[in-house]
């Protein structure tokens, strides 16, 4: 009884600040996704679902969805296989091996922000380091103007977040390679597997916890990427590399379509939902597997 | 029993206090202004956040709390970006500004529709404004429907700004003045190995002057006016014929490679480093380039875009920043004050030259305008008509999809008839309402 009243005090506190801070103004762009409000006026309409119907018919939620799926995907496959290879690169290899995972660490440190504008540099079409370099070793014809470029854009954006997100992934990794007992890999080093075969059949399945917590990240992370995106490219050239979370800030913002916004949050709220759902099945999985 | 009581009771305070945050320092500030003889405070929220306009609307806010003891008004500022959205959310708030900066147009239509600004109809006749201000400036910029909201504080104007020593180089003695002029220079700037026209239309903006311009220079003013407020379409033969001329450019050679790559800078730095020959850009580019070293006069000049169609009324085109007061203002009277102190000649006159801009007032000296600056005064002073540029001409969702349009075009100009088409569905959603 004591114990209980004691939870509930010191749950109180953080529950209040929840409340307030995340579930209130959901529940409100909830209520907005049904109105017609333009984000300051007092009087705005009830439309009922017209804001979600306009969704279904809008070409730019359609590009919005495509450009955060193409995200989801190669956030699924690009930090998390150069965070691999860097963490089995790097694992056991001493003073070297602990600067290079810093190295690798470091971008993490840095506001996405900061990324994107270092990585607008490298993009600039004349005198960026990207440009630069293809010209000097005779691949001039790759020169572009990347961040401007429609087809690249999307792309160089997901280029830039990859190099940041890449420390992460490694660290992860890194955390679930500590947990590879070392009898196992020794017993397949002396049953005569070669260093891919151990790889396959004994390190890399005992890394699925790591993979797991990975996996989420990515999928979550993409779903919020808006910072770097804003910055880099603010969703253009005309909308080739928005993603969800841009396109709801324009749609808010810079249009005033407050009411369209908020029912594009609704939704975004939804698959993070699901996606999150998703993560906690894999995660109860893992503890019976480990039972 | 008691004890769970307790617990709950602590629960309620802590939810009061958590949610209460926001209100509670409110109260005590609002007291603290009306009771004891302390200065009123006014809030100002300013878009002005370089280091130059910060430091020179800091000069002025300084300047009138040592002139008004009575008032201090709290400097406010952020960036452009921010700023749009800023305002709208701190206006639909408990806690608006007395003042803010804004730019006039269907901006502050925007705002005034819903019913955020306080009209300064009796500051106004009071004052004699209209002996202050241009007409032109008082009917576009701080006439909306039937009363005065805004005080503008500085405009600029737009024009072909120009490198004289590359023009010289390529042959080009005399400026042009008319669209076959126009395109022969540019043809010998060609020749000469430099690309008549740099443009940055990274964030858009930057290619809105050509559509303007073109647009007012063929089908006019009026159209145009029509255009911007829903009432012509962006399928008609009028704004078709002005993205076949436009793109007749892009075709030719005459704009810059990747316009899309680069800023509104980097397209300066191009004119300025002699790459490109001319920049169409509003008079803010004077200052980017007196902070680089550029001598007015020497290194740049600047010529009025040429005229098209004969007999269509000369329009100047540029954006005005201006004051307004907001309807929730528990200080109007000091409000209203600093709103007369903004118009101060002095005042104005410094903000010019701050800014690299032109002052509205009437008052002060064009003396104090470099030569190129005093150009401009002249070139608006003789225009028919002042005109907004696109984004502040039309409303913002509409200016977001002209924009998106502009970046289309300088991408693949080919398929400017599609992009006119999906304008026109935008504009249908948008004036269709």
């Amino acid at each position: 009884m004591a114990r209980a009243r004691w939870t509930i005090l010191f749950l109180t506190p953080p529950l209040a600040i929840y409340l307030t801070i995340v579930l209130a103004p959901l529940l409100v762009s909830f209520y907005y996704s049904l109105t017609d409000w333009n984000g300051f006026n007092p009087n705005y309409n009830f439309v009922g679902l017209d804001n979600f119907l306009k969704i279904g018919r809008d070409p730019l939620f359609a590009n919005a969805i495509r450009n955060t799926v193409v995200w989801m995907i190669l956030a699924l496959l690009l930090p998390s296989l150069a965070g691999l290879t860097a963490a089995l690169a790097l694992n056991g290899r001493g003073t070297a091996g602990n600067f290079y995972k810093s190295l690798f660490y470091l971008p993490i440190c840095l506001s996405l922000v900061v990324v994107g504008q270092v990585w607008i540099w490298i993009y600039h079409p004349d005198w960026g380091l990207l440009n630069v370099v293809l010209a000097r070793v005779g691949l001039e014809s790759w020169t572009q103007a990347w961040l401007a470029t429609p087809e690249t854009a999307l792309l160089s954006v997901i280029v830039a977040w990859t190099w940041q997100q890449t420390g992460l992934a490694m660290v992860i990794f890194l955390a679930g390679l500590t947990a590879v007992p070392k009898e196992l890999t020794e017993a397949a080093e002396i049953d005569g597997a070669t260093y891919w075969q151990s790889l396959r059949s004994v390190v890399i399945p005992l890394l699925l916890p790591a993979t797991i917590v990975v996996m989420a990240l990515a999928i979550i992370n993409s779903l919020k990427s808006f910072d770097i995106v804003f910055v880099m490219t603010g969703g253009g050239p005309f909308h080739s590399s928005d993603t969800l979370a841009m396109f709801m800030y324009t749609e808010s913002f810079r249009k005033y379509y407050m009411g369209y916004g908020s029912a594009i949050a609704v939704v975004l709220f939804a698959i993070s939902l699901a996606a999150i759902a998703f993560y906690f099945r894999q995660v109860r999985t893992l503890d019976h597997l480990y039972d | 029993m008691r004890q769970a009581i307790r617990v709950v009771a602590l629960f309620l305070l802590l939810a009061l206090a958590v949610s209460g945050c926001t209100a509670v320092p409110a109260a005590p500030a609002a007291q603290e202004a009306a009771g004891s003889g302390e200065a009123v405070q006014l809030s100002v929220i300013h878009y002005f956040s370089d280091t130059l306009g910060k430091e020179a609307m800091s000069k002025i806010l300084s300047g009138f709390n040592a002139a008004n003891p009575a008032t201090e008004a709290l400097d406010n500022s952020a960036g452009h970006e921010d700023f749009k959205t800023q305002i709208l959310v701190t206006l639909a708030g408990n806690n608006p500004p007395d003042l803010f900066s804004y730019w006039a147009g269907a901006r502050t239509q925007f705002v005034v529709d819903g019913g955020r600004l306080a009209p300064i109809d009796d500051l106004w006749a009071a004052n004699d404004l209209d002996s202050i201000i241009p007409a032109g400036i008082a009917a576009g910029a701080s006439t909306y429907g039937e009363n005065k909201y805004l005080i503008p504080i500085g405009y600029h104007y737009v024009g072909m700004f120009y490198n004289p020593e590359v023009m010289a180089a390529a042959g080009v003695t005399t400026l042009p003045t008319t669209w076959d002029e126009l395109m022969a220079a540019a043809e010998q700037l060609k020749a000469a190995g430099v690309t008549p026209f740099a443009l940055g239309s990274m964030n858009r903006w930057p290619a809105q002057f050509w559509f303007d311009y073109l647009m007012l220079r063929t089908a006019g003013p009026d159209y145009r006016a029509r255009l911007m407020a829903g009432e012509a379409s962006y399928t008609d033969p009028e704004v078709m014929a002005v993205m076949e001329l436009w793109k007749s450019l892009v075709d030719a050679g005459y704009f810059v490679e990747n316009a899309n790559a680069y800023d509104w800078t980097d397209a300066a730095d191009q004119v300025a480093n002699g790459q490109a020959a001319i920049t169409l850009m509003g008079t803010w580019i004077t200052g980017y380039w007196n902070g680089n070293g550029l001598v007015p006069g020497e290194n740049y000049d600047f010529f009025p875009f040429p005229s098209i169609e004969a007999g269509v009324p000369n329009a100047a085109l540029g954006p005005v920043d201006g004051f307004v007061m907001t309807a929730a203002s528990a200080h109007k009277a000091e409000a209203e004050q600093l709103l007369m102190y903004l118009l101060d000649p002095q005042v104005q006159a410094d903000w010019a030259q701050a800014q690299g801009a032109l002052a509205p007032s009437l008052q002060v000296d064009p003396a104090i305008y470099n030569v190129v600056m005093s150009k401009a005064n002249e070139q608006v002073a003789g225009a028919e008509v002042f005109a907004f540029n696109y984004d502040l001409a039309t409303t913002p969702p509409m200016a977001e999809g002209g924009l998106n349009m502009f970046a289309q075009f300088m991408n693949d100009p080919s398929g400017y008839a599609d992009y006119l088409a999906e304008t026109e569905a935008v504009a249908a959603e948008v004036f269709g309402q």
